[in-house]
């Protein structure tokens, strides 16, 4: 049977929705079975693939270099999965979003320097407005909210991915 | 010269981009470290009730969620000006060393054992998780093992394996169950036995790695640590000693509210992660680093009688100061055994099921800061509120964000061994990542400050290196 | 006793009397009927909009918590396009303030986050607004996060209605709309509240919680609000 090509990445996140879905324990071997892991934070490849079954992202789109990722994501995927609600809704990151990304720079880096103050410029990638939900920038075909999602749940949903079924949700989860 | 990109580091919590500056004969002359995200935290927790901060710090990270609570719930009862009752601290205890077993299996078996195990030149399709589980399936499923018994353990005590709410201002939201200590005592031996295995084996392959562990940042630093009255490692308690490159006292019983005169920051052009340093010394000599080497080189010992024995084989084998970055391997491993050790001797203390675990006030001083040993070094939260608890701000100094000059330094001294940009190879470039990653960084921590760690490798023409 | 009329639910006849709500009379038959701000004994408000019902020959849905029944009414409580009604209202409530349920007091145990579990709301579909609001922390028991407040009024009419110190109020327009206390003094300066801390327990939301009470903390207890307002005669 055919590999499903599989791909993680994680954006502005905490890398919970990542612990969470090795939470799943054993059954992780069962996906190593059905899945070939083609990119992300737990294999080595230096760019994204083409022709990649099923993403997963967790994390909110927060900087240019996100926004860039993500549409290179969105066109090299058959299938965009948003996982936990920093990809969801925003969550944590967004709470950043009252507040002009200068003012957020300013904060860090001169009031909160000792030496060497200034806002960094070379070489990063600027922030942009808002750290917003993945769906905000591209299709997203399925939303896993959760804060984490649970680790049954994770393991569940890629469990029907692997076998070409879009699992219903509904009301198997929820926000935080 | 073509410019060459590793784009991310790979196998490693969040995201880098590493600059190396060659010189016109393809040698490297520079290297960079750059996060190039940045999250916001210390600004948008302005406002917010001082008592949400643990839960809301937890999103930080979710390798090390449990870090973040402690630190801040410590800073809470600081503010609370509460002495949580003993059973609490000893849950507080028991939960960080939970934690530690988790986060330096995953660490030890998820993200560096492809390179110690599968080989640094292996093929990078292969050199992962998956590629373990099929070429060295024991191996694979001990580390599996071995995490899932720390998770389950934070899981019977708090309900929740990744950001558990059950740590709180004042103690924890609700005494340990009989059985689920039971529980996470019939899983010990087991875990133990993993733990000395995983030694063992490390111990009998250790050598197989002259090259890097001569020239995986070995230069000296400044290492920072706490450590209790006894001078040895306390991960939950302890005040912050440091220590010299050989071994000299530098500053030691540095209390929580005192780190400001000891620690600064300094900010970075080039990088959204701001650089601490040792500020007696100043920026940018102050350097030193955190986490599970520089614990072992500043503490007298760990307390407990099997990680002391392995503690004692180190030091014999490398010295009583050890440097080079690639043990941070080896200490890590010392730790785990730590952490279980500890964990069974909390567990088999009949208190621990006593159920006063929490103490409660509201706000009694307008400031605290909180400080522990997080599994990747010394953790740091200083609030100071209003009169009615509102947060008016928040300073976060994240274990990661110490090593930072140690990070640059240490890519630096590999990049220059390893890379030769005239007969460029991917192990290389993977050595450059691997220094990295025996940091064990948590880039979404340090840069809680606002993004993350993209790592990109980028082999530049040389031109003169900044500030050169 | 008032008139008994004849009233269809979902197809079936039942018990019905003039002056009673379609959410009374669905209520007393066992007919469930989302609700969000409405709270038992308690002056309805109809300000949710989660409970609309569609009512045979008429052109669009109605509150049920705020329609009289007439004789010879024929609703309709559950079909495809009021559960998409639903949905969409609750991801407007999601969209148009700043609801981090995972960092929030009343995660777990809050109704808006049941009702979009319930719903099967798993994103939403509308531009979320971020809007600066504020928290009032001044009160030395109480604080109200104006992120997590959906408008529902119960504070307002709890506070009116039961405790009589009519503390709360609505002030400004459309989305600008702002529960105040005391024609917009900080609570802790409140010159009419009694800190009977009711308003608290009737939040279905992490809006107002008790200090202390640190992230999924927060459970809120209103049967003692509802039996005293029925004590005083309170009605829907």
């Amino acid at each position: 049977m055919k590999k499903v090509r599989l791909a993680t990445v994680w954006l502005d996140g905490c890398s919970g929705c990542h612990m969470s879905l090795l939470d799943m324990d054993e059954a992780i071997l069962s996906v190593a079975k059905r899945a070939d892991v083609v990119y992300g934070p737990l294999v080595d490849a230096q760019e994204f693939p083409k022709a990649v079954d099923v993403t997963v992202i967790e994390g909110a789109v927060s900087s240019q270099d996100d926004l860039e990722k993500v549409r290179t994501i969105r066109q090299r995927s058959k299938l965009v999965v948003a996982l936990g609600d920093c990809a969801v809704t925003g969550n944590v990151p967004a709470m950043r979003n009252t507040t002009p990304p200068r003012k957020l720079l300013e904060r860090i880096y001169v009031e909160g320097a000792d030496a060497a103050r200034g806002i960094p410029s070379d070489g990063v990638p600027a922030l942009l407005r808002h750290a917003v939900p993945v769906h905000e920038v591209v299709r997203v075909d399925l939303h896993v909210p959760g804060c984490p999602p649970p680790a049954k749940a994770i393991a569940w949903v890629l469990g029907e991915l692997c076998e070409g079924r879009m699992p219903d949700l509904k009301s198997k989860v929820k926000f935080g | 010269m073509s410019k060459i990109t590793i784009d991310p580091v790979t196998r490693i919590e969040g995201h880098a981009k590493i600059d190396l500056f060659l010189d016109p004969q393809g040698e490297v002359s520079d290297a960079h470290f750059h996060v190039t995200q940045v999250r916001g935290f210390e600004k948008f927790c302005e406002g917010r009730p001082f008592y949400e901060m643990p839960s809301i710090t937890a999103r930080i990270c979710g390798i090390c969620p449990v870090s973040h609570l402690l630190a801040s719930v410590k800073a809470c009862d600081a503010i609370m000006a509460v002495a949580p009752p003993e059973t609490a601290l000893r849950l507080r205890r028991l939960v960080h060393c939970a934690q530690y077993v988790q986060s330096h299996a995953l660490s030890f078996f998820h993200l560096s054992a492809p390179d110690l195990l599968l080989g640094f030149d292996s093929d990078p399709a292969r050199r992962n998780i998956f590629g373990l589980i099929e070429e060295q399936p024991e191996l694979a499923r001990m580390g599996i093992a071995l995490r899932k018994f720390g998770q389950q353990a934070i899981e019977g005590l708090a309900q929740e394996r990744v950001h558990p709410s059950w740590i709180v201002p004042g103690g924890v939201n609700a005494p340990l169950d009989p059985a689920v200590r039971d529980h996470i005592l019939a899983g010990w031996p087991d875990a133990m036995a993993i733990a000395r295995k995983t030694m063992e084996y490390f111990k009998s392959i250790v050598d197989q790695f002259p090259e890097e562990i001569a020239h995986f940042g070995s230069g000296s630093t400044l290492y920072a640590a706490l450590v209790n009255g006894a001078g040895d490692l306390d991960w939950y308690d302890g005040t912050l000693t440091f220590k010299e490159a050989d071994g000299k006292v530098a500053a030691a019983g540095v209390r929580a509210q005192d780190y400001p005169l000891f620690v600064g920051e300094a900010a970075m052009r080039d990088s959204y992660l701001k650089a601490p340093y040792f500020k007696p010394v100043g920026y940018p000599e102050g350097v030193y680093r955190v986490g599970p080497l520089a614990r072992l080189n500043v503490a007298a010992a760990t307390g407990t009688p099997l990680a002391d024995a392995e503690l004692a084989e180190f030091r014999q084998r490398f010295g009583p100061v050890v440097h080079s970055a690639f043990h941070y391997h080896y200490a890590r491993l010392i730790e785990l055994l730590h952490g279980l050790e500890l964990m069974k001797l909390l567990l088999d203390d009949p208190s621990i099921l006593n159920p006063r675990v929490r103490a409660h006030a509201g706000v009694n001083a307008l400031e605290g800061v909180g400080m522990i040993e997080a599994p990747r070094g010394s953790l740091i939260h200083h609030y100071k509120v209003d009169e009615n608890g509102a947060i008016r701000w928040a300073n976060l100094i994240v274990a990661t964000g110490h090593n930072n000059l140690a990070m640059n330094r240490a890519i630096t001294e590999v990049a220059r061994h390893f890379v030769h940009g005239k007969e460029l190879r991917e192990g290389m470039l993977n050595r450059v990542s691997a220094v990295v990653r025996a940091f064990d960084p948590c880039l979404s921590c340090s840069t809680h400050a606002d993004g993350t760690l993209d790592l990109e490798i980028r082999i530049l023409p040389w031109q003169p290196a900044p500030g050169v | 006793m008032a008139d008994q009329i004849s009233v269809r639910i979902d197809g079936e006849y039942v018990p019905a009397c003039a002056g009673q709500t379609i959410l009374e009379v669905a209520r007393a038959s066992g007919k469930y009927i989302p609700t969000l701000c409405w709270l038992e004994n308690i002056p309805a408000a109809g300000a949710c909009r989660l409970c609309i019902v569609e009512v045979s020959g008429v052109a669009r849905p109605l509150p049920a918590c705020t329609t009289p029944v007439q004789d010879g009414m024929s609703v309709t409580t559950m079909s495809e396009s009021l559960t998409r009604y639903r949905r969409t209202t609750v991801e407007f409530l999601l969209s148009e303030r700043n609801h981090q349920c995972a960092v929030c007091v009343s995660n777990n145990h809050c109704e808006l986050q049941a009702m979009a579990q319930r719903l099967g709301v798993t994103s939403v579909h509308y531009s979320y607004c971020w809007p600066k609001l504020p928290v009032d922390v001044s009160h030395p028991r109480f604080v109200l996060d104006h992120n997590r407040c959906i408008l529902c009024t119960r504070c307002v009419r709890v506070c009116a209605e039961v405790e009589g110190a009519r503390v709360w109020d609505v002030a400004g327009r459309g989305v600008r709309s702002m529960v105040v206390c005391d024609a917009n003094r900080p609570w802790g300066e409140s010159r009419n509240c009694t800190s009977c801390g009711k308003c608290v327990q009737v939040c279905p939301t992490g809006a107002m919680a008790e200090k202390g009470y640190a992230v999924e903390e927060m459970v809120k207890h209103d049967a003692n609000v509802r039996r005293l307002a029925h004590r005083q005669g309170g009605h829907v």
